[in-house]
């Protein structure tokens, strides 16, 4: 099995070679894997649907447990069914609809490959995180179908909407998994079905999951990508936001039916959550005119209703759910497909302007009449047969009997924007002209013709589709569901609310422009997803600019004033709050320590003090050799040597440079506002040290392990009577080989500041001259030195 | 055997001694170059095999044992990041030599460049193999120097300005580090981290829990951990991209390094450390938004860069073993996906001649290429599976919730949001650079500094350098198991801390 | 003044022949001169005299390291001033230097032979960094104790006076050609 996505995979990076050339071709090429994984999963219906599912995992990191886990069940299959075999049909008929050689189509075809080689993992897992992995490649893929080379702003805007959507609910889920996970020992469904977690961590997680279900398969209030994103081709649309991606969501939630069926709070969010989708979605398709964004509005709509069957938690709702979702991606596939092909050979789908399509495209239109009367749930199609079950299960007695009135004025709804979707798309009107269209070519409308008609085929032959529904429900709940699907169960409840509703549905299509009408009336700033969205987003980049341009100053002293404070607050509150002993205090060890003290003291505040450069650098200078003398007084020759020696050299360079700087400080001096807390943070970053050497040297009263062993050992083993050298250039030799590369890199590094500039300023004066090398141009400035060259 | 553990520092050292010694001559620099970072890779590889099968190596210089003189140990976590740097180093060498960065016109040798670039690595390796708290600061001193030479090359008078920012800023670090040094003396009488572990329990809880903060202040600022982190976006943007890219990757990871090894080895402490937690929820979404906030491409992967350390950060926070294992993991991937993607800045910059987001676009079209070099750690860093980013979020979001405290939910929530912030971030970075309309380059409008850029070229060097390190960040997605399984096996080593003190401390391998 | 090139006296040339042994430096020569304002001859008289001996009392430094106060930092720093001085009296270090090594080859060599140390013990069997001494009769001066660990003081010396050089080349008169240049005089 995971041969077969991976195939899908491997074949989408080698196809980008050969699709810009051979367009038909290679889509034609690539419809094979999806129609193998079809073959491959249809051979083991048997086993599948018999409680013996095939099974192949794959571990990719055990500590983390993630683990590539297959299994073929039977809601697996239903699925296969939709991803591969629509897949296969859909870039069937892309390879007709694109432009051969164009840049959609080269670009399409490989990505369409491998969403549907990602969607067939994503359906076949039986690991949670190898779902999640399959579910955010399906959002990465679906963002690069949608923009496609994006050069409009709107389909860069609505990829980067679907992305930021499914991925903020992909993460969130990503939680609920771990969630789930944890508390239930494995990341296996399988496993996990068996014994599902309780409690709060069951609840949170469903929670969570929830989310995600809810981005993905375009609930209120997430649901306002997928009509934002039909900016993508047709196909596109077609398999991502028709057949298989916006179902994943909905597939997720039957997947984990019994893993969460014991969360209470479940059943009643998802109804809520999908009639209120199912409403929106459906009043929103009555009022477009373009045929493609009513169909968009229209899968809002019935994926709502999915989401109400899929969260019942009962076998009826199970067996319902299983049936609409095989439905629906026939029905839905077909219509966009069709959409797609009136659009192709008319240059329209704008309701408005079509008309008389009907007697052009006779076929197309036929198609498209089977599809609507499945969307709209007429027999004796699928359609209607899981429709039925969709009504017992909540109308029958069973309870949710409010719920059950919920979908039936969304499917009022639904029958209404059918009739309208056919209308507008094939009738004649008065007054528009008709519209000129050729005949459409095979491979156009042959894909939605097989898909319409295998809605029509299923809905006869309902035990095929019984035997599927029923398998899943079987293995979900442990016992079969007592209905089973069929066209004619007598005259039920279910019956006269199917006849209800298509009265109702027909009336309100005919009324339709007064309702629009009545629209009018409504007050003008009712919440919109779409606005939401984009007020969200504004507010996110407010609050990115103004938080990083408040924190990000620019200015190096707050910078280290930041530093010193934080310094300060951390360690030392821990100081200043806990017991911390300090030993007796002595004023000194040697006299000599205090007036050396003082004239570093003074001359320090010198330092600060100064407006001559000269002075400040001497003063420095001072300070140093002061602290060499203290080394002196203190007894270490070697310390005041090296001191005195490093001290002498550094103020000669600073002298050195000084020559090129003006002779006073030219920074103008801050105000006082901004003075003050500098001294005082200064001031406490020297008390902070101070007090800390105190407390910290107070701390150990016995000599130290190393220096005792270092005057122990210096003589005889490191044939030395100066230790202190002996600490240098033998024991701690390492750091002293340390630190002479950092004198090389310094000096080096001086080298080539100094000479860069140099050769800035001579490139600047002859700016023409670029091709004259440098080290031609220093001969001829400084006669003879060549440092350039050896820079 | 132990000399191995040597290798890494003085090798490179030698070798930009000799670099230096022949200056004139630029092929003997890169051959050198090359071959000694390639020879440090496999040093590096069979060191880690070794700390794996046998435990730590340690190496005591001048036979003289710790505490009297220093020890280099490498066990598995310094040897894994150790072998991750270098080859890092070895790609972004091939890139620099490839960008003609080395050199200035044809013809001239450069003497700064190769010497300091080797000097960079046998510092980075001190930092990871040493043992001792004072040669850590010597590792850090000479890293440190040689960033300050590497980010202040051929630049122009105001972009030395940014270099200044960083250099006073890592000088004043380096100034309170070794305060840090004398107090930790003064207190303990050792240096030695092994043996610091067993004086430290004899110190006062005050002292000795401000011992661990300071410290924790002082790789902070190195590691760029908010509000210590202000340098970075500052400073870092306006070098050369593999210069760039060496720093991200290389610098700030040694400070997490450094308060990896410090906090765990020296100090005892319980599960769940709620300061660290609050600076790790800080970094990530201070990084988060700032990348949000800008228009340079390189500040903004600069900010990113900010927000990722805060997940480093939170996994030391949660401070067990999956916590630690997740730490690990994220810093391999990190050093990977950050080196790559401003190397893969530099071919953008080469191609559209700015660094401005607003005037970039169509460059998908143009080179498809580097599209796809792209997408990959851009991917990968956003945290998206299968790639290295998502294998580390995860183990880090694991631990996180297995932590069960109300810090760690509130962390693992905001590593969520940072994720996905992360991801627009760099989902815009890709609408406005690769979609939309071709732009035409613009010329280059310094030609006095090091960055040539609106050239439309890109020399084959850097193109394979970077699909080299593309290749490495897929790698470590690939070998996420063997990965994970060895960055749990450091973990808890760490955590325990015996193996590394008998070893060091007792009858571990001497001369 | 014209340059002079000692020993390479050619018979055909107008130059009379007591030139032709000309020293070959031009510091502290008379008719060289530095803007005449910056002279100091006293300074320059005492330089002449001071600079060999502080450079011997900087090897003397070297040496005595590992028994008395010394070393090779001090040997190394000491050395350096005696350049500074010479700087500071006479002028342009590359025009005026015996040495014609390049600095940053001083460098180089300085931390190579810095690095060997570390490195050739594990010849021996040794650690690496490991020191040993050896004890030799020399003729005039009878036992000398020779320590390895001078071998690190001696890289130790030749980079600091490598450094210094190049601080001084660098700082001292790239940044007085730089000056000059500006002024627009030639040098």
């Amino acid at each position: 099995m995971l041969v077969l996505v991976a195939a899908h995979l491997f074949a989408a990076l080698v196809l980008p070679a050969a699709s810009r050339r051979h367009t038909r071709v290679a889509f034609a090429v690539a419809a094979l894997l999806p129609t193998a994984a079809l073959c491959w999963a249809l051979a083991h219906t048997a086993p599948a649907l018999a409680g013996r599912p095939p099974e192949e995992s794959v571990v990719w990191s055990a500590p983390l447990s993630l683990e590539f886990a297959f299994r073929l069940d039977a809601l697996a299959l239903t699925m296969t069914l939709l991803v591969s075999g629509v897949g296969a049909l859909v870039l069937l008929y892309s390879g007709r609809y694109f432009e051969p050689g164009g840049g959609d189509a080269a670009r399409s075809a490989p990505l369409l490959l491998a969403f549907a080689g990602v969607m067939l993992g994503l359906v076949w897992s039986d690991d949670l995180l190898a779902i999640y992995v399959f579910w955010e490649l399906t959002t990465i893929c679906s963002f690069l179908l949608v923009g496609q080379s994006g050069v409009s702003r709107s389909s860069r805007r609505a990829s980067l909407q679907a992305l930021l959507v499914t991925a903020l609910g992909g993460l969130v889920m990503l939680l609920g998994f771990i969630v789930l996970g944890e508390a239930g020992g494995t990341y296996r469904v399988s496993e996990l079905a068996q014994q599902p977690p309780t409690g709060a961590p069951a609840a949170v997680a469903t929670g969570l999951i929830l989310v995600g279900v809810f981005t993905k398969s375009a609930q209120l209030p997430f649901h306002n990508w997928l009509p934002a994103a039909m900016v993508a081709p047709t196909p596109i649309s077609t398999y991502l936001h028709a057949a298989s991606m916006v179902k994943a969501g909905v597939f997720l939630l039957a997947r984990l039916a019994p893993v969460l069926g014991e969360v209470g709070f479940l059943p009643a969010t998802t109804a809520v959550f999908g009639i209120a989708t199912m409403l929106v979605g459906g009043w929103r398709a009555l009022r477009e005119y373009d045929l493609k964004l009513l169909l968009a509005y229209g899968t809002v709509s019935q994926l709502g209703f999915l989401t109400v069957l899929a969260g019942a938690a009962t076998p009826l709702g199970a067996l319902s759910v299983a049936a609409m979702l095989l439905a629906h991606g026939l029905f839905k596939a077909t219509l966009f497909l069709v959409v797609g092909t009136v659009d192709h050979q008319t240059g329209s789908r704008d309701l408005r302007e079509l008309s008389g399509v009907a007697g052009r495209l006779p076929l197309v239109t036929t198609v498209a009449v089977l599809a609507a009367l499945s969307m709209a749930g007429l027999p004796p199609t699928v359609g209607f047969v899981a429709k039925e079950a969709a009504f017992e299960t909540f109308l029958g007695g069973e309870g949710g009997f409010l719920v059950g009135i919920g979908l039936v004025l969304g499917s009022v709804l639904t029958v209404a924007y059918s009739a309208r979707l056919l209308w507008g798309g094939f009738a004649g009107k008065p007054g528009v002209p008709t519209s000129t269209a050729s005949a459409a070519p095979v491979g156009l409308w042959l894909p939605a013709a097989v898909t319409a008609c295998g809605g029509l085929v299923l809905g006869i032959a309902y035990p095929v589709i019984d035997v599927l529904a029923a398998g899943y429900a079987e293995q979900t709940f442990g016992h079969p569901a007592e209905y089973h699907l069929a066209l004619w169960h007598g005259f039920t409840p279910p019956l006269w609310f199917s006849v209800l509703t298509l009265l109702g549905g027909l009336t309100l299509f005919l009324l339709n422009d007064r309702v629009l009408g009545l629209r009018e009336l409504l007050p003008a700033r009712l919440p919109d997803a779409q606005r939401g969205y984009e007020r969200v987003m504004g507010g996110l980049e407010r609050l990115a600019v103004g938080v990083t341009g408040r924190v990000q100053v620019g200015s190096l002293p707050t910078y280290l004033a930041i530093i010193l404070l934080t310094v300060l607050l951390v360690p030392g509150m821990v100081m200043a709050f806990r017991d911390t002993p300090v030993e007796q205090l002595r004023g000194w060890d040697k006299v000599l320590q205090v007036p050396l003290a003082l004239v570093i003291l003074i001359a320090a505040a010198g330092v600060v003090r100064a407006t001559r450069r000269m002075t400040a650098v001497l003063l420095v200078g001072v300070i140093g050799y002061g602290i060499g003398g203290m080394f002196v007084v203190g007894g270490g020759p070697d310390l005041a040597l090296a001191q005195f020696l490093v001290e002498t050299l550094t103020l000669v360079a600073f002298v050195l440079v000084l020559r090129r700087l003006p002779a006073r400080f030219t920074e103008t001096a801050s105000s006082p506002g901004v003075q003050l807390p500098k001294v005082l943070l200064s001031v406490a970053g020297g008390v902070f040290v101070a007090f800390s050497a105190l407390v910290f040297s107070s701390a150990r009263d016995t000599p130290s392990v190393v220096s005792q062993e270092y005057l122990r050992r210096a003589e005889e083993e490191a044939s030395a009577t100066n230790v202190v050298n002996a600490i240098i250039v033998d024991f701690r030799a390492f750091d002293t080989v340390g630190e002479i590369s950092v004198l090389a890199v310094a000096a080096t590094g001086v080298a080539s500041l100094v000479l860069t500039a140099r050769s800035a300023r001579r490139r600047r004066r002859r700016p023409a001259d670029r091709t004259s090398t440098p080290a031609a141009s220093a001969g001829s400035v400084t006669g003879g030195s060549d440092p350039e060259v050896a820079e | 055997m132990s000399v191995l553990v040597a290798v890494p520092v003085l090798l490179p050292l030698g070798a930009a001694g000799l670099s230096m010694a022949f200056g004139r001559f630029a092929d003997i620099q890169r051959w050198l170059g090359l071959l000694v970072l390639g020879v440090i890779v496999v040093d590096a590889a069979v060191l880690l095999h070794v700390a794996d099968v046998h435990g730590p190596v340690v190496l005591h210089l001048g036979g003289w044992r710790a505490p009297v003189g220093i020890a280099l140990v490498a066990d598995r976590l310094a040897a894994l990041l150790l072998l991750v740097s270098v080859i890092v180093m070895f790609s972004v060498l091939l890139y620099s030599i490839g960008q003609r960065i080395t050199d200035y016109g044809r013809g001239t040798a450069s003497t700064t460049f190769h010497p300091i670039y080797l000097v960079l690595c046998a510092g980075v390796s001190l930092a990871y193999l040493t043992g001792d708290l004072f040669n850590l600061f010597v590792a850090f001193e000479i890293m440190l120097a040689s960033s300050y030479v590497l980010i202040t090359r051929r630049t122009t008078a105001n972009r030395v300005r940014a270099g200044m920012t960083y250099t006073i800023v890592s000088l004043s670090s380096s100034v309170l580090f070794l305060t840090l040094i004398g107090l930790v003396y003064a207190a303990t009488g050792t240096v030695n981290l092994a043996d610091l572990a067993e004086r430290t329990d004899q110190l006062p809880p005050g002292p000795a829990t401000a011992l661990a903060l300071l410290m924790v202040i002082v790789f902070g600022v190195k590691s760029a951990m908010v509000p210590l982190h202000f340098w970075l976006p500052d400073s870092y943007p306006n070098a050369p991209a593999p210069i760039t890219a060496i720093f991200a990757a290389l610098l700030t990871k040694v400070g997490i390094y450094a308060m990896i090894r410090t906090q765990i080895l020296v100090f005892e402490r319980e599960p769940s450390w709620p300061l660290m937690l609050m600076f790790a929820l800080a970094t990530m979404l201070v990084g988060a938004l700032g990348a949000l906030a800008q228009n340079d491409l390189n500040r903004l992967l600069s900010f990113l860069l900010v927000s990722h350390i805060g997940f480093m950060l939170f996994g030391l926070g949660v401070y067990d073993v999956a916590g630690l294992t997740g730490v690990i993991l994220y810093i391999v991937h990190h050093i990977t996906v950050q080196a790559t993607l401003f190397l893969v800045s530099g071919l953008v910059t080469r191609y559209t001649g700015t660094v401005a987001l607003s005037r970039m676009g169509g460059l998908a079209g143009i080179s498809p290429l580097v599209a796809v070099l792209f997408a990959v750690p851009a991917l990968s860093l956003a945290g998206v599976p299968p790639f290295s980013g998502f294998v580390a979020k995860l183990a880090l979001l694991r631990s996180g919730i297995e932590l069960g405290t109300s810090w760690g939910y509130a962390v693992t929530a905001g590593a969520v949001l940072t994720s996905l912030l992360t991801l627009y971030a760099v989902a815009r970075v890709w609408t406005r650079v690769f979609w939309g309309k071709r732009r035409e380059p613009e010329g280059d409008p310094d030609h006095s500094d090091e960055l040539v850029v609106g050239t439309g070229d890109t020399s084959q060097g850097m193109v394979y350098a970077t699909g080299v390190l593309v290749g490495a960040t897929v790698l470590v997605a690939v070998l996420a198991g063997p990965l994970s399984a060895v960055s749990e096996r450091a973990a808890i080593d760490l955590l325990s801390g015996q193996a590394y003190r008998s070893a060091v401390l007792g009858g571990g391998s001497g001369g | 003044m014209t340059e002079h090139r000692p020993g390479s006296w050619d018979p055909a040339s107008t130059e009379p022949w007591f030139r032709s042994d000309a020293p070959a430096e031009r510091w502290l020569l008379p008719g060289y001169s530095r803007d005449t304002r910056e002279r100091t001859i006293l300074l320059e008289l005492l330089v002449r005299v001071a600079f060999p001996t502080v450079f011997v009392f900087s090897i003397y430094l070297l040496f005595a390291g590992h028994y008395r106060a010394g070393g090779g930092f001090s040997g190394g720093l000491v050395a350096g001033q005696a350049f500074v001085l010479r700087y500071l009296a006479g002028g342009r270090v590359d025009d005026s230097s015996p040495f014609s090594i390049r600095p940053p080859v001083l460098i180089g060599v300085g931390l190579t032979i810095a690095v060997l140390t570390g490195f050739v013990p594990v010849l021996f069997g040794a650690a690496v960094l490991g020191s040993g001494a050896v004890t030799l009769t020399v003729p005039v001066l009878g036992k000398v104790k020779l320590v390895s660990s001078l071998l690190l003081d001696v890289g130790v010396y030749l980079l600091l006076v490598g450094v210094v050089l190049e601080l001084l080349r660098t700082l001292g008169s790239g940044i007085e050609a730089d000056m000059a240049a500006g002024e627009g005089r030639r040098r």
